[in-house]
């Protein structure tokens, strides 16, 4: 008996490694281990076997079956592999079905990278009218009729007193009414000025800020700008604050940045400076503070602002403001 | 405002190199915006040697020189009476502009090559000589820039000057922030020899009707003089800064107000009627004529310098033809004067003439520094155009200036600035400047602003001075405490940004347009007369007829948009935009309505051809689409598209378009754009949009995401197919399924619809599957059987519908 379970082994094996298809493979699994098959009724015979003989015999039996189930499947499984390469694989590298997705435009890009770091800081945001009244664009924040100050943002006017806003900072004014401190919120925002050419478009985007409480000093003006400029764009740009004016600051001040395309040597791009304007900025002036019931000698504050669209240039190495709002979709779809 | 480093130099020694300079006047506050090498258009006029002349073959004045410039010998065609052998003088290479503006070229002179030109000073804008080229020392060396040769250079600075600081309108102010800086003194110019007296009384008078117009007037006469060109130096030093010399009186004025700030006006005094002068403010209908020869028609209330009987000037912007200074001018009136600065600025823009005078007034002249000026410039003038000073001055001041003083606290100063400064730091930065300061106790120092400061009148004023003087930089920087907020952001901004993200993903790009229309865009969208889309704010001062209004719509932009990408060839387009629409609800005198919109386009192909497709282009339901999917992330329920019906369709094309409801409130829409408005914006492919109100939308997205436990028992579904007429909506099959409100019914889904092959003409069929559940229990087949049946006839009768 020994030498038939040994011998049914061997002829399997053999068969098996001969074997050369799936269907050869599928009869052999029949012919060996299936309900009639030769070690099926080999285990079937056991107890026709001396008794001493018979759990040896059984043991090698099983040992053998299971030997081969797995050589057979082992098999199937190699040719079946074969087959699915040799039957006509896949061109891996044909372009994929196109999941495509659209972009965002850089303006809105860099609002909500700066809206991010803001939010990080603890700051709201707030939106307000594009069409302003001349109180909230000029008066409340400093600006007297016939002042020359009026002529550093030309003006649309819709009449007298409407003017579409020159800047973001009217909604200063306008979250001061009607909120007290403390308040820090920023304030991101289309504005529009009476200017067109290659450095200026009649419309563009700022994001302003504000801050007020008790004890803010014009050192946590800088600190809160740096930061803004170190996550905007690097940890080790150079920045310096420059004295300037604003009717609704004072102290004023600007921020430039080295400039980032010749790091300071002077080139077109910065007007062989060797900065780049990025921020103006300043401690609230009082006759604000006035204009919105605030006690100056309580409460003390900074206010900022700067340009979306000249943040993009500099990152993206945009050279052509008018870019941004021609919508060539070969531009666009670059961010 | 411009300066010259040598005019500078006339009021103090400069002790930083022009890099320096530049840096120190930006960092505090007066920002240079360029410095330019006044003779860098020298640097092609070398020194060179005649060695040869000899006359021209074919001209009897001119001579042919062989020049050496060290380098070559050039042949140059020369008619200066004074050239001669051995002559060392200028000579300008081709390429040279020369201060008139011409190049100098190469070129033939009467057949003769002359590669170069042999110039005089006042050719080159050195000197007045004209005569003759330049003669220069025999010992000087050949070949070397004529600018090194004669020890001339300069630089000239232009400042960005800052509307609060009309004090460096004037050289002098610029100094004094230099001597700040330095740590110098300053110079002033000495007008110790003006006789004071009172002579000028029994010559003149000045009256003020309007002082609240005009604070002061000064006057000071002049007579005997002989008018003329200035000389070199006068003339240079406006050259310098870009401004042409007239005559040696008019240069004086100008050269006073560029050296003190203070515009001066010189007047042709025997052209005044009864010799005297009345400052008044014009009535109605009153005509007078500039200097520029030009009628200019006043409104009551703009100021006028006037004589006995009628104007000589425009106050404070620009004199008159007749009392101007002319050759025949012998004795003069010279106006130093404080005008108010809102009324000069009115005047100026209202008569759109911008001065060098009304620049500065309208920022405000140091009220008191006109007699300074005023003395200075009659000085001058004498030293000019001779004459003699009548002694004295006339000095109306009906409303003195009062002196600022202000208390300055340092524990605000130090708090405002994050610093900790001690009164003797703060004193000596001010004293720089000219403020002068007392201490009243431990923290209070009183300090006084000089007159010239018109910019300072607070406490902050002050303490931007110290900042900006002990510099910026050298402030700490900290960063504020800031408590945890508590607040949510609002939520209109994070769905739209949210909104954006989800369009992005969808595969549309986005744009931004201008928030200005023209005036046809209304026109060009088919717009009815009562649209409220025609209710627009118009800009009173718009760039172009392209951006006249602010815009109603955000459909025109993106078509313009389509129009110019497809113009590029790129004619697969799928774009969004968010942004607002601005109606006049209420007149201009008010402000508009705002209201944020959502738009999109698609045109072009769904699909590009590929290996594994062919292309195939996009309708109607590959926007809306986009639209239920958007709606189904915001958690938007009870939407609805009907028909957007004929009256309503302007810029969409009939029985193609739809209305979208949200709970029964129209919040956009959605179509084909109609053939016309699409040949309106050249576009001749086909186009879907959709506008969405995100003002009506946004408050209709639920706060809250709540959780449905997950079914326990199968589903069983049931598929039906009903033959109805043709104009039936889908919706209203579902609609009614909706109202038999069947408890297991669990969801209705269109899978199929079907016109045409067998059926009848003006009949489609509808195949739905319906999905059915218990939460109680598995649904057993029978049960469900019979309820679909019924189902199944309550749609057949309610639609007259036939089954297949």
């Amino acid at each position: 008996m020994e030498n038939t379970i040994e011998q049914i082994r061997e002829n399997a094996l053999t068969e098996i490694e001969n074997a050369s298809s799936a269907d050869e493979l599928k009869a052999l699994s029949v012919k060996y281990v299936g309900r009639k098959g030769h070690i099926t009724l080999f285990l079937r015979n056991i107890s026709s076997l001396p008794e001493e003989h018979r759990p040896s015999a059984g043991k090698a039996a099983n040992v053998t079956r299971q030997l081969v189930e797995a050589r057979i499947k082992e098999m199937i499984q190699q040719i079946e592999d074969a087959e699915a390469i040799s039957s006509g694989s896949i061109d891996v590298s044909l372009p994929g079905r196109l999941a495509k997705q659209g972009s965002l435009h850089p303006v809105s890009r860099i609002n909500q990278q700066i809206s991010d770091i803001f939010k990080r800081l603890g700051f709201d945001i707030a939106e307000g009218p594009e069409v302003e009244t001349d109180y909230y664009n000029f008066e409340a924040l400093n600006f007297p009729k016939n002042h020359p100050a009026r002529d550093m943002q030309d003006t649309f006017f819709v009449s007298d007193d409407i003017v579409l806003r020159t800047h973001t900072s009217p909604l200063q004014i306008r979250i001061m009414e009607k909120e007290r401190p403390p308040i820090r919120v920023i304030m991101p925002g289309r504005v529009y000025r009476c200017d067109s050419d290659l450095t200026h478009t009649p419309m563009f985007h700022q994001v302003e800020g504000l801050v007020v409480d008790k004890n803010i000093g014009f050192s946590d003006l800088k600190g809160v700008l740096t930061t803004l400029v170190h996550q905007i764009f690097d940890e080790e740009i150079s920045l310096r604050f420059r004295p300037s004016f604003f009717p609704f600051t004072e102290p004023s001040a600007e921020v430039d940045i080295l400039c980032v395309i010749c790091r300071g040597k002077g080139c077109r791009v910065c007007s062989q400076t060797g900065w780049l304007e990025v921020l103006g900025s300043g401690m609230v002036h009082p006759a604000v503070f006035e204009n919105v019931n605030y006690d100056t000698s309580q409460y003390s504050g900074f206010a900022f602002g700067m340009g979306v669209e000249r943040i993009a240039m500099l990152k993206y190495g945009i050279d052509d403001l008018r870019k941004f709002f021609e919508n060539d979709y070969r531009f666009l779809r670059q961010f | 405002m411009k300066f010259s480093l040598s005019w500078l130099q006339e009021y103090l020694p400069i002790e930083m190199t022009t890099e320096e300079l530049a840096e120190g006047l930006t960092m505090a506050g007066l920002e240079v915006d360029s410095v330019t090498d006044r003779y860098a258009y020298l640097d092609s006029v070398l020194t060179g040697k005649i060695v040869e002349i000899k006359p021209h073959p074919n001209a009897e004045k001119l001579k042919v020189c062989l020049v050496d410039t060290g380098d070559e010998k050039r042949t140059i065609v020369c008619g200066a009476p004074n050239a001669e052998l051995g002559m060392i003088t200028a000579c300008a290479l081709p390429g040279t502009v020369f201060p008139n503006g011409a190049v100098l070229e190469k070129g033939f002179i009467r057949n003769q090559e002359s590669s170069g030109m042999l110039c005089s000073k006042s050719e080159l804008g050195i000197g007045l000589d004209a005569a003759g080229i330049i003669s220069l020392p025999p010992d000087t060396i050949v070949g070397q820039k004529l600018a090194g040769a004669l020890g001339i250079s300069d630089m000239v600075f232009e400042v960005d000057l800052t509307p609060n600081r009309p004090d460096c309108l004037g050289i002098i102010g610029i100094a004094r922030e230099i001597a700040a800086i330095q740590g110098s003194r300053l110079q002033y110019p000495d007008i110790e020899s003006f006789c004071p007296g009172q002579s000028i009384a029994k010559y003149t008078s000045v009256e003020i009707q309007n002082p609240d117009l005009c604070p002061r007037y000064s006057a000071g006469l002049l007579l005997d003089v002989s008018v003329g060109p200035s000389p070199f130096w006068l003339q240079d030093r406006l050259l310098s800064i870009g401004l042409r010399p007239i005559n040696n009186l008019v240069d004086v004025t100008n050269f006073v107000m560029m050296e003190t700030g203070q515009p001066l006006h010189a007047f042709d005094f025997d052209m005044l009627s009864e010799k005297r002068i009345v400052v008044r403010a014009a009535e109605k209908g009153e005509i007078f004529t500039t200097l520029d020869n030009k009628e200019r028609s006043l409104l009551p209330g703009m100021l006028l310098i006037c004589d006995a009987e009628k104007p000589i000037a425009l106050a404070g912007v620009m004199g008159g033809m007749n009392s101007e200074i002319s050759e025949k001018t012998i004795n003069v009136l010279i106006e130093s004067a404080c005008f108010n600065p809102g009324s000069i600025r009115k005047t100026s823009k209202t008569l759109g003439l911008n001065t060098d005078a009304s620049f500065r007034f309208e920022r405000g002249v140091d009220p008191g520094g006109t007699v300074r000026a005023l003395k200075r410039a009659a000085l001058l003038m004498k030293g000019v155009a001779g004459g003699r000073i009548v002694d004295g001055v006339v000095d109306e001041n009906p409303i003195p200036a009062s002196e600022s003083v202000i208390q300055l606290s340092m524990r605000t100063t130090n708090r405002l600035l994050g610093m900790h400064f001690d009164q003797e730091t703060i004193a000596a930065h001010l004293s720089s400047i000219d403020f002068s300061v007392n201490t009243i106790n431990e923290d209070s120092l009183e300090v006084t602003v000089p007159s010239f400061r018109v910019d300072v009148s607070r406490h902050e004023d002050l303490v931007e001075e110290i900042a900006r003087l002990s510099g910026y930089n050298n402030i700490p920087t900290t960063f504020p405490l800031i408590p945890a907020d508590t607040k949510p952001l609002p939520k209109r901004l994070t769905i739209k940004d949210q909104i954006k993200s989800q369009f992005v993903g969808y595969g549309f790009t986005e744009v931004i347009n201008y928030s200005f229309a023209k005036r046809s865009a209304a026109d060009q969208l088919r717009l009815k007369s009562d649209d409220p889309g025609r209710s627009v704010m118009e800009i009173l001062n718009p760039l172009s007829e392209d951006q006249a209004v602010m815009r109603t719509s955000l459909i025109p932009g993106l078509l313009e948009t389509a129009y110019r990408n497809v113009s590029h060839q790129i004619k697969n387009l799928k774009l969004f935009e968010t942004g607002k629409v601005f109606f006049n609800t209420r007149g201009k005198s008010f402000q508009p309505q705002e209201v944020e919109q959502l738009s999109c386009l698609w045109t072009g192909k769904r699909v590009e051809s590929s290996w594994y497709g062919n292309d195939s282009d996009c309708d109607f339901f590959d926007l809306k689409g986009a639209a239920e999917g958007l709606f189904h992330s915001l958690r938007l329920e009870k939407i609805r598209f009907t028909a957007l019906p004929l009256e309503k369709c302007s810029y969409l094309k009939p029985g193609h378009s739809a209305e979208i409801y949200i709970e029964g409130e129209p919040v956009g829409t959605i179509g084909e754009v109609h053939h016309e408005v699409l040949s309106n914006y050249n576009l001749k492919q086909a186009v879907y949009t959709m506008e969405l109100n995100l003002d009506l939308l946004i408050p209709r997205i639920p706060e809250i995401r709540k959780y449905k436990s997950l079914p326990k028992y199968p589903s069983v579904s049931r598929d039906i197919t009903i033959i109805v007429d043709r104009g039936i909506e889908a919706q209203s099959v579902m609609d009614a399924l909706e109202k038999i409100d069947e408890k297991i019914l669990e969801k209705t889904k269109l899978f199929d619809v079907y016109a045409g092959g067998k059926l009848p003409s003006g009949k489609k069929s509808l195949s739905l599957r319906l999905t059915y559940r218990s939460t109680e229990k598995t649904l057993e087949d029978d049960f469900v059987n019979d309820i679909h049946r019924q189902i199944s006839s309550v749609l057949i009768r309610t639609f007259n519908a036939t089954l297949p």
